[in-house]
């Protein structure tokens, strides 16, 4: 079999025409009129017939049509209305056999007749139709179509007197050519004008090709009745029926695609092939006689030989598979269903399926998908909402490091996750660790809490402390532990008195507060402790490990601590240490009160100081490499100030994690956290993500004219009668909810309240109120 | 284990894509049959059709959504080369109690391609609204809305020319300030002789073009799909590459160089022709861990990161019902005929799990 190739033309191409066996091609255009042999490779030109010496006649081919029974006859169509009979067994100006001038506008197609040797239709833009004997200088029928112009007739080859025609007017008619006078059937097949038909050499089957679009198959057998219909993506040019291939259709289109396509009738959606060999529009297809054959003719000055081979075939690249993973882990899946060979037909598909007698072995038209939703089932679904419960129950923020590591590492275990709780107390480790080699005093009262632990919980030797130190820092002072601070001290202590759990709800009201610490509690204390001090041994770490002036500080900084989620860090910082500065003493004297725990002081310090920030961050950095962010990022927010020292660590790794952790969250829709996150967050970029476009207007309940200056005054009505709660009439300082659609509102828990026993609105104004 | 619900989608040919929101509670389908379906989970968790629409003249080949940010909006490629953007509105309401019909609008319609468009992708949203689209003549066009409130207006903002025929598209998700915008490309050429069939392209905002940084020389097959990993908080970059196996890349970006161009370290870090066919998918999951395939053997397969570089087949789920295991898959591809499932919930026995590693860090 040959493979595809071409010939060069001197102008565009408007038809091309097959002789009878096939060998030759005649093609027209407005400046070419050609005939070319067909062999295995090449085309090679026989006549030229627009060569000067043949004749200088300006008017264009606009159709070109072969005798199917005369090999020598030759029919051309031209713009001007002429239509041309020309004899290939003369020579020069003789070959133009007759020239009939009856057209008064463009001549769109002429075919010759399928059986009558000397027989041609015209089909032209003045609507009619002219049947001509060859042999005659005037045409012996006219047809009227009444339709503003004829763009096809084609000879219906199971009936030698019946021919249908199509016009501009979205109408197909068939003629009798015996009867000229009237059209004996029409109907209107298209919503826009009709270029072509082409009637199928096996069946009754008629195709037309129209603007729309579209191509469709009618059967003619009785009352045409449409039996397909192709979608095609431009107006559709010429349509030719595949030779022997029964559901088979080439087309080509008449602008934007300018590659052919054959279709599968059946499967009226993609091409079954495609020859994208043409640079612009195709203008003429013709079969050379067999289904693996044909040529084409394009504007863009070419005459195609196309092996069926050679075609590019668009479903087989087409993507017959779909996947795709949700949050929660659940799996969408669409797949080409596999067609056993006896195909039985699937009446759950919904596939267009007429009889399939002459079966073509292959499975093209039958294209089904099979859409699957896989859910996990309960098991792994924990598994997967282990990323929830951490978002809801870490704590962040509002008490110490250890103890919200320790918060932490617990709610991680509940969910099973042991190494994520194990790293939540390793990050308390590590400092602690820290703490008790380097700083002899804490050292100290550690050592002392230890010992007196084995005892029940000293609250009683701790609290004092405090006081103490608060009281020394009180005098000298300016007032920087006020009233609030000292509230929270006694929470604090409150805490330690209580329990755990009870701080939990206290401090932060968190939902997850009942987590049994039972022996731990001891240990919980301690750390407690730890974490005040180990902050202060942080800060002053890059100074000296051991420096007796700075104990003083450490000593000072609970405090500071405690204060940590009241006002920036950064601004007491200044204010703090030179005051502790001036009046040391104090605070020595109450270390020196446990004299027992300076003796272990005296080995700690000679060990090297060590910083776990590197494998901190290298511990982090493995996490966020995993996917785990949520760990990463929680624990940076909970180092608090501490993270200065992860050096390792860019600030713009800091943000893509921060990012990252809250584009996760917004896909889970947890909004509250999202907004703790970037509340909490040390990165200004993501501090200001919330701060943008957050003005919401309400409008005033009367007037409708938005509240711009106050939200409950407006300023045109100068009455706040509106604007109060719908329900108690009183200002709403607050939360503020209110109906979209009649604007009414009032307190969040008297909407809430209202809304759930009446669905209207509680202003009587009548509107079903919505929230969601 | 995962059990399988069988979605009656009732499109009339092939589904060639399927896409989840942002949220993971809507997705959308598109097919041959040039509708795209919206469909919503109810509260007892199955899919209800909400809307339906015939979105092209021609095959709709993909189908993604925009972030939410900017509404519910979807954008589709086909056939017919254009790619469109639609939006869901709310229609008036029709009575006080009454929600609003909603139903989708075509807000534009990008006609720049002479062929085939291949695929579309979103960018990311830090990027405000910007439309990637490839075709089958071998360009990338990047369009951006200006203005994200009016989705009518699209301007082209590049054309790169991509040499072969490109067949998806993915946008590197990363938040990193770190990373300039990338996109990688692949094509389903199938000509060894053309060389790689993955190109990543980045964007530079010094010569404000895209610049073609790799071309993945080792993949010479054609590629079908192709999938960055969402990167929550990596340094480098994975890239799942479809072809005829599943490859998995790590892309390790290189910004030290003084002239400012970016450079890549590429390497593979996995391959699985577990399929033993070509393979059309891969999807990631959310935090970017398990990659999901699909491919001509009809099993979905699932591969996910033990440590780094370390990849392993986690799960395979046969789509007729039955159970894969986990070697020897490859000879049960003919054992998938059609079909023929009338239960609606189709147990698929316990998924294999290679003694389910967790993620330890020490």
């Amino acid at each position: 079999m040959s493979s595809t190739f071409c010939a060069i033309q001197e102008g565009q191409v408007n038809a091309l025409a097959l002789n009878k066996d096939y060998t030759q091609v005649a093609v027209g255009g407005r400046n070419v009129f050609k005939i070319y042999l067909i062999e295995d490779d090449k085309f090679t030109e026989v006549y030229n017939l627009r060569a000067p010496k043949h004749l200088g006649t300006s008017f264009s081919c606009n159709d070109v049509a072969w005798s199917s029974i005369d090999d020598n006859y030759l029919a051309t169509a031209a713009t001007n209305g002429h239509v041309c009979v020309w004899n290939l067994t003369k020579m020069g100006k003789a070959m133009q056999e007759q020239d009939y001038q009856e057209h008064k506008r463009t001549v769109n197609k002429v075919n010759f007749h399928t059986s009558e040797p000397y027989k041609l239709i015209s089909g032209s833009q003045d609507g009619t139709m002219r049947y001509f004997d060859i042999r005659v200088s005037t045409a012996v029928a006219i047809f009227y179509s009444n339709t503003e112009s004829v763009r096809d007739v084609q000879f219906n080859p199971h009936n030698p007197c019946a021919f249908a025609a199509v016009s501009e007017n979205g109408s197909v008619q068939l003629w009798d050519v015996r009867k000229p006078d009237k059209y004996y059937h029409q109907f209107t097949a298209h919503s826009g004008p009709i270029f072509a038909c082409d009637w199928h050499p096996e069946t009754t089957w008629l195709a037309t090709a129209s603007r729309d679009k579209t191509i469709k198959v009618w059967d003619m057998t009785n009352k045409p009745s449409p039996e397909y219909t192709i979608h095609t993506i431009a107006s559709i040019g010429h349509v030719k029926w595949r030779p022997q291939r029964k559901y088979h259709i080439s087309s080509c289109a008449l602008v934007i695609d300018s590659s052919i396509n054959v279709w599968d009738i059946r499967r009226p959606y993609i091409p079954y092939a495609a020859f994208n060999e043409h640079k612009d529009i195709a203008s003429g297809i013709a079969w050379k006689g067999d289904p693996d054959a044909f040529l084409s003719t394009g504007r863009d000055c070419t005459l195609y030989y196309h092996a069926f081979s050679d075609a590019d075939r668009p479903a087989s690249r087409a993507n017959a598979q779909a996947i795709s993973l949700n949050t929660k882990g659940e799996i969408l899946y669409a797949k080409k269903i596999v067609v056993s060979n006896n195909s039985t037909c699937k009446s759950s598909i919904g596939l267009m399926r007429k009889s399939s007698t002459s079966v073509v072995p292959d499975h093209f038209h039958q294209a089904a998908s099979l859409l699957q939703y896989y859910v996990k089932n309960v098991q792994q679904r924990q598994e997967s909402e282990a990323f929830l419960c951490f978002a809801k129950n870490y704590a962040l923020t509002g008490r110490s490091l250890s103890e919200m590591c320790d918060h932490n590492a617990a709610v991680a275990m509940e969910c099973g996750k042991k190494p994520i709780s194990t790293i939540w107390k390793m990050i308390k480790t590590m400092y602690g660790e820290e703490f008790l080699q380097n700083t002899e005093t804490h050292t100290s009262r550690n050592r002392e809490n230890s010992i007196s632990g084995l005892v029940p919980p000293s609250v009683g030797i701790e609290h004092p402390i405090n006081d103490q130190v608060n009281r020394d820092d009180d005098n000298p002072v300016a007032q920087f532990s006020d009233e609030t601070e000292n509230e929270d001290q006694v929470d604090h202590v409150a805490m330690y008195s209580n329990g755990f759990p009870t701080y939990l709800n206290y401090r932060t009201g968190l939902p997850k507060g009942d987590f049994s610490f039972g022996e731990n509690e001891l240990d919980m204390e301690f750390d407690g402790i730890g974490t005040e001090l180990r902050n202060s041994y942080r800060s002053f770490q890059p100074v000296q490990p051991v420096q007796p002036d700075w104990t003083l500080p450490s000593e000072a900084f609970p405090i500071r601590h405690e204060i940590l989620d009241r006002s920036p860090p950064a601004d007491q910082f200044p204010n703090n240490s030179p005051d502790i500065n001036e009046d040391p003493l104090p605070l020595m004297t109450s270390v020196h009160d446990h004299p027992q725990g300076l003796l272990t002081v005296r080995v700690l310090p000679s060990k090297i100081s060590w910083d776990p920030g590197n494998l901190v961050v290298a511990a982090l950095k493995h996490h966020a490499l995993l996917g785990d962010i949520q760990t990463a990022v929680c624990i940076l927010i909970v180092l608090g100030d501490q993270r200065k020292f992860l050096t390792d660590l860019d600030e713009t790794i800091q943000e893509q994690w921060i990012l990252g952790y809250i584009e996760l969250l917004t896909r889970y829709q947890l909004w509250n956290i999202v907004t703790q996150i970037i509340k909490l967050s040390w990165i200004p970029s993501i501090n200001q993500l919330n701060q943008q476009s957050t003005r919401v207007n309400t409008s005033c309940s009367k007037c409708n004219k938005p509240l711009q200056r106050i939200g409950w005054l407006c300023d045109r009505c100068h009455s706040s009668e509106y604007a109060l709660c719908s329900v108690c009439h009183q200002v709403v300082k607050g939360l503020y909810v209110w109906c979209q659609g009649c604007s009414h509102g009032g307190h969040l828990v008297h909407m809430q309240q209202w809304i759930s026993k009446n669905s209207m609105c509680p202003t009587g104004c009548g509107h079903f109120c919505e929230y969601r | 284990m995962f059990e399988a619900q069988e979605i009656n989608a009732e499109h009339k040919d092939l589904i060639h894509d399927v896409a989840y929101d942002f949220y993971g509670q809507r997705m959308a389908t598109c097919s041959s049959d040039q509708y795209v379906k919206v469909w919503d989970q109810n509260a007892e968790g199955k899919w209800i059709l909400t809307s339906s629409w015939k979105a092209h003249s021609g095959s709709v080949w993909k189908v993604t959504w925009a972030h939410p940010e900017f509404g519910q909006v979807l954008a589709t490629c086909s056939f017919d080369r254009t790619a469109a953007v639609w939006e869901e509105v709310v229609g008036e309401t029709p009575g006080p109690s009454e929600r609003g019909i909603r139903h989708w609008v075509r807000k534009t319609n990008l006609v720049d391609s002479r062929t085939s468009v291949t695929d579309v992708k979103f960018g990311p949203k830090s990027q405000g609204l910007q439309l990637a689209t490839c075709s089958a003549e071998g360009i990338v066009r990047i369009y951006e809305a200006p203005d994200v409130m009016n989705l009518t207006q699209w301007t082209l903002q590049h054309e790169v020319p991509c040499k072969l025929p490109c067949s998806c598209i993915s946008w590197n998700p990363s938040l990193s300030k770190n990373h300039p915008q990338m996109l990688a490309v692949g094509s389903d050429d199938a000509n060894p002789i053309n060389g790689g069939k993955v190109f990543i392209y980045e964007y530079s905002e010094n010569s404000r073009r895209w610049i073609k940084l790799e071309t993945l020389n080792s993949v010479l097959d054609p590629v079908h799909d192709i999938a960055f990993a969402p990167n929550l908080g990596r340094s480098f970059h994975i890239l799942a590459v479809a072809t005829k196996d599943v490859r998995i890349f790590n892309i390790t970006p290189d910004n030290s160089d003084p002239s400012g161009v970016t450079k890549l370290d590429v390497q593979t870090v996995a391959q699985f022709d577990d399929h033993g066919c070509t393979v059309w998918r891969v999807c990631w999951n959310v935090i970017g861990t398990v990659l999901a395939s699909s491919g001509d053997d009809g099993t979905v397969r699932m591969f996910k990161m033990n440590y780094v570089n370390s990849w392993k087949s986690v799960a395979i789920m046969k789509g007729d019902g039955s159970l894969a295991p986990n070697d020897g898959s490859k000879n049960l591809s003919n054992a998938l005929t059609s079909i023929s499932q009338t239960a609606r919930y189709i147990k698929l026995g316990s998924i294999i799990t290679p003694k389910e590693r967790e993620a330890s860090w020490h």
